[in-house]
């Protein structure tokens, strides 16, 4: 039976392979009115398959016929759950099972009404200037998109059976529209009533939802309906909690031109809505993901529509629901689903996006570097560089010629350089833009005395102790000393990532006490890039291991990446970003985890308070032995109580001390982190404010060099750093708020501000 | 989320023979471990081309090769080890059954790490798994 209640709608051999959704619900029907009390995992798959709610609502239906009682607990169950989901998609989703249910005459359309009617009035009171707090908005959208999307599924038979309570839903929707806030134009409600108000005038007819129930109408209408009251809620304080939990869902990507998407604009609503659920609830399925993405009950083509939905969430602000590796592997099973449709589709989109791609956000062009350079991995690089040859002749600092660049960097470490080579041979000319091919580029090569007096030391095990009073008793001047030194062990950990980490584990202090202040630390942070001058990889793993062992500072890092050498590339190249992503990303972890390992440890001290207060309890309670009252629980469960608050306690003295440490551990990474924000705000704003006013002078003088890119070489530079001003400040946007006032205070400039 | 389909705490049906301890406590070991196992990595890949990849799942602490007994050189599998839970389960998620170096790799979560474990366990010291590996690397039977 689970399987059947499962696979309802699908082609399999629990229906006998045949898709006839009459046919499967009479079977599922069958089948579940004899094992009627597994109706819990009835509502777990209305909610976890939403494109199939149609189905299951009819079968619902016509079990109402036979067993009322069932039906009465489907109902009030469904109600408990829309009553305590705090989850946004709950919400949407049992509303819209809701819906089916009354057009299966489970429910009548009244109460559904004053359900739509209640949420109506809470989302206008919040949006209320006296009342409420328009800050809540987000909640209050939520509250009229849930409204509105249920319609779809129910328009119809509402307007055919309560017309004057669904028009006044209407009317105040409209209402509510004129007195909210309007985001932008590409506002996701204005555009979703819109959609609704193109299907109202059509009648309600559309593709993409099926109506099975209409096979059955003759037979549902006998049902005897079920009460429905409205759910309570949340106001005051619990608004506020909430508020954080109604993100966008979808910022739509317009890839493709209008007209490889003809669909009705309610049709486009719903296939994206049936995506997005899909890719929600398959996280982890990916054989079942891919099936039902490309399975939907629609009878329309949607491998476009299914494309731009991936890539909306893949390049989503400021986070995708899932890591873009998700969508990365989603991509790549759906090529390999339809191999004869859906690479073409992707390869187009990538075209398009290509084309706009000096419009695009700087972090959007990082995540689509990262994800093109993956997805080619997996089909043996193979992509028609000829097509984009032309980058060649567009300036150094040309966004497409950049990306180009920076797609190869990437195959070439996941791959190695001659395959890369090999695979643009339909291109020769882009060989331009691989990176280099060499390998180290070590200065003592040629063995200077200290590098191989050192080379032996290290090979003979010697420790940092000894290397150290080495370097102290032997005549060197103390900058020279740090060259050959971090020269000499980076070479000796130049084989690969384990011997780095081996030797800046066993020689870091070595490393430290020649590099305690920051101005050494650039220093080290220079021989690391001029050692591994031929490797963008080796010089980010370094440094950011080198920052792990906290031998380099994040500030130390900052002012390197800012230094004169590095400003220059800045619009040319992803590597000095790349630097500064990961230590702004390895602060941004060390909060993260400390905070984590704060909460489970002060989650065990709640448990042994728990426990205690368990002890207690139990030994204070009255029992009765053998008819006679005695004072405690009985000795068995006493025992085994007393058992757990005993080693509460003697865990507890250690897990205060950890707390403690790991408090004044976060206290630090705070401060660290402040101090890192202050750096990079300071930064970007002096080297800005250096050539800001020189810059829209020369746009005119640039033209005449510049075959299609027009911008000129200080504005793309400008562009490009302003542009990763927003990404950085976006993606710590919470942690950036919790300093707000003394970066106010100190370095925010309005431009910044505004970011 | 796809609680329907599939349970994801169920583990792979592997079971390290080497493990000390109970099938209770080797599972305990799996849903905890921020270690993950790579197997059937090509003989030349490099710990390079395993951090640009694995590190788009997350931060990565440490990577170790897997070796031959005997000859000491890459012999197909390798671990990684995350600073968190999450990442790892995003990466046995997302990158097992994609391809590194040209290869479909499997992405395993491991009981942890021990000295000792690098070391492949097949008889002529590589993975025990080579002794049915049909798929060499054109130039490694060349070397043979």
């Amino acid at each position: 039976w689970r399987t059947i209640l499962l696979r309802i709608g699908d082609k399999c051999p629990e229906y006998n392979g045949n898709s006839d959704s009459k046919e499967h619900i009479e079977t599922c029907y069958g089948v579940l009115r004899r094992e009627l009390e597994h109706y819990p995992f009835l509502l777990q798959c209305a909610e976890q398959l939403p494109h199939k709610i149609p189905l299951y609502g009819t079968v619902v239906g016509l079990l109402n016929l036979e067993n009322e009682e069932f039906v009465k607990k489907v109902v009030e169950n469904c109600q408990n759950n829309l009553q305590g989901a705090l989850n946004c998609n709950r919400i949407r989703i049992l509303m819209r099972f809701l819906t089916v249910m009354m057009c299966s005459k489970v429910i009548q359309p009244g109460p559904l009404v004053v359900v739509f009617e209640t949420l109506l009035s809470s989302a206008a009171t919040t949006v209320d200037e006296e009342k409420g707090n328009p800050s809540w908005q987000a909640c209050a959208d939520f509250y009229i998109t849930c409204i509105l999307s249920c319609l779809p599924w129910g328009g119809a038979e509402l307007v055919e059976q309560v017309p004057e309570e669904i028009e006044r839903v209407m009317v105040g929707v409209e209402a509510y529209l004129s007195i909210r806030f309007e985001d932008d134009d590409k506002d996701f409600l204005e555009d979703l009533w819109g959609r609704i108000q193109v299907l109202s005038s059509n009648g309600w007819k559309l593709d993409s939802v099926p109506r099975p129930h209409l096979s059955f109408e003759a037979q549902l209408v006998a049902g005897k309906s079920h009460p429905l009251s409205c759910p309570e809620l949340p106001c005051g304080k619990q608004k506020h909690d909430a508020e954080l939990k109604y993100p966008q869902r979808i910022r739509r990507l317009n890839i493709f031109p209008a007209n490889k998407i003809e669909l009705q604009p309610i049709d486009r609503f719903i296939a994206e809505e049936y995506l997005l659920d899909v890719l929600f609830f398959f996280n982890g399925c990916r054989k079942e993901c891919a099936s039902y993405m490309v399975g939907l009950p629609v009878p329309f083509r949607y491998e476009y529509l299914m494309a731009e939905t991936i890539f909306s969430q893949l390049l989503l602000l400021p986070q995708p629901p899932f890591k873009p590796m998700y969508y990365t592997l989603v991509i790549i099973d759906l090529c390999k689903a339809l191999p004869g449709a859906f690479p073409a589709v992707v390869a187009g989109a990538v075209r398009a996006l290509f084309e706009k791609i000096a419009d695009l956000d700087m972090e959007c062009r990082t995540r689509l570097i990262l994800w093109f350079s993956h997805h080619l991995s997996n089909f043996q690089f193979i992509w028609p560089w000829e097509e984009w040859a032309y980058v060649l002749d567009l300036p150094k600092w040309a966004p497409q010629r950049v990306f180009v660049q920076e797609v190869l960097e990437r195959e070439v470490r996941l791959s190695y350089w001659d395959k890369v080579k090999q695979s643009i041979e339909n291109a020769p000319t882009l060989e331009e833009l691989l990176p280099p091919k060499g390998g180290p580029s070590f200065k003592y090569e040629d063995g200077k005395e200290l590098s191989m007096e050192l080379s032996s030391m290290v090979k003979g095990r010697q420790v940092s102790r000894e290397v150290i009073s080495w370097i102290e008793e032997s005549v060197i001047p103390v900058h020279g000393a740090l060259s050959v030194v971090v020269q000499t062990l980076l070479d000796i950990g130049s084989k690969s990532f384990t011997h780095l980490i081996t030797v800046l584990e066993r020689y870091g202090q070595v490393i430290a006490k020649l590099c305690h202040d920051q101005d050494k630390q650039v220093v080290l942070i220079d021989e690391v890039s001029s050692y591994w001058k031929n490797s963008a990889q080796m010089t980010a793993i370094a440094i950011d291991r080198m920052m792990g062992y906290r031998l380099i500072s994040n500030f130390a890092i900052v002012k390197w990446v800012f230094s004169s050498e590095n400003i220059e590339q800045f619009h040319t190249s992803d590597h000095p970003w790349e630097i500064l992503r990961n230590a702004v990303s390895k602060t941004y972890n060390r909060i993260s985890d400390l905070r984590k390992e704060i909460s489970s440890l002060k989650k065990s001290l709640a448990l042994a308070e728990t426990r205690k207060a368990e002890l207690e309890a139990a030994e204070s309670k009255l029992t009765l032995v053998d008819g006679e009252p005695v004072l405690g629980e009985n000795p068995g469960r006493l025992k085994r109580l007393k058992s757990y608050a005993e080693k509460a306690k003697e865990e507890e003295v250690s897990v205060r001390d950890s707390l403690e440490a790991k408090e004044a551990l976060l206290a630090r990474a705070l401060d660290e982190n402040e101090a890192l924000f202050l750096s990079l705000y300071k930064n970007f704003s002096n080297v800005l404010m250096e050539r800001l006013p020189d810059t829209s002078m020369d746009v005119d003088n640039e033209n005449s060099q510049t075959n299609g890119y027009n911008v000129g070489e200080k504005e793309q530079w400008c562009l490009s750093i302003l542009g990763y001003v927003k990404a950085f400040s976006r993606q710590y946007a919470s942690e950036i708020w919790l300093h707000i006032e003394k970066l106010d205070a100190e370095v925010l400039h309005p431009l910044f501000r505004k970011a | 989320m796809a609680l329907l389909f599939k349970d994801p705490s169920k583990l792979s049906a592997y079971r390290d023979k080497r493990f000390p301890g109970t099938q209770e406590d080797f599972e305990h070991a799996l849903l905890t471990s921020m270690t993950v196992y790579i197997g059937n990595m090509s003989f030349y890949t490099t710990e390079e081309q395993v951090y640009e990849l694995f590190s788009r799942a997350g931060e990565i602490k440490k990577i170790i090769m897997g070796l031959d007994k005997n000859s000491k050189t890459p012999c197909g599998f390798c671990f990684v080890l995350y600073y968190s839970r999450d990442d790892a389960e995003d990466a046995v998620k997302y990158i097992s059954g994609t391809v590194l170096d040209d290869r479909p790799i499997r992405v395993d979560f491991d009981w942890g790490f021990q000295e000792g474990r690098q070391w492949g366990r097949g008889r002529s010291g590589g993975q025990v798994r080579d002794e049915y590996r049909t798929d060499y690397d054109p130039d490694i039977l060349l070397n043979v």
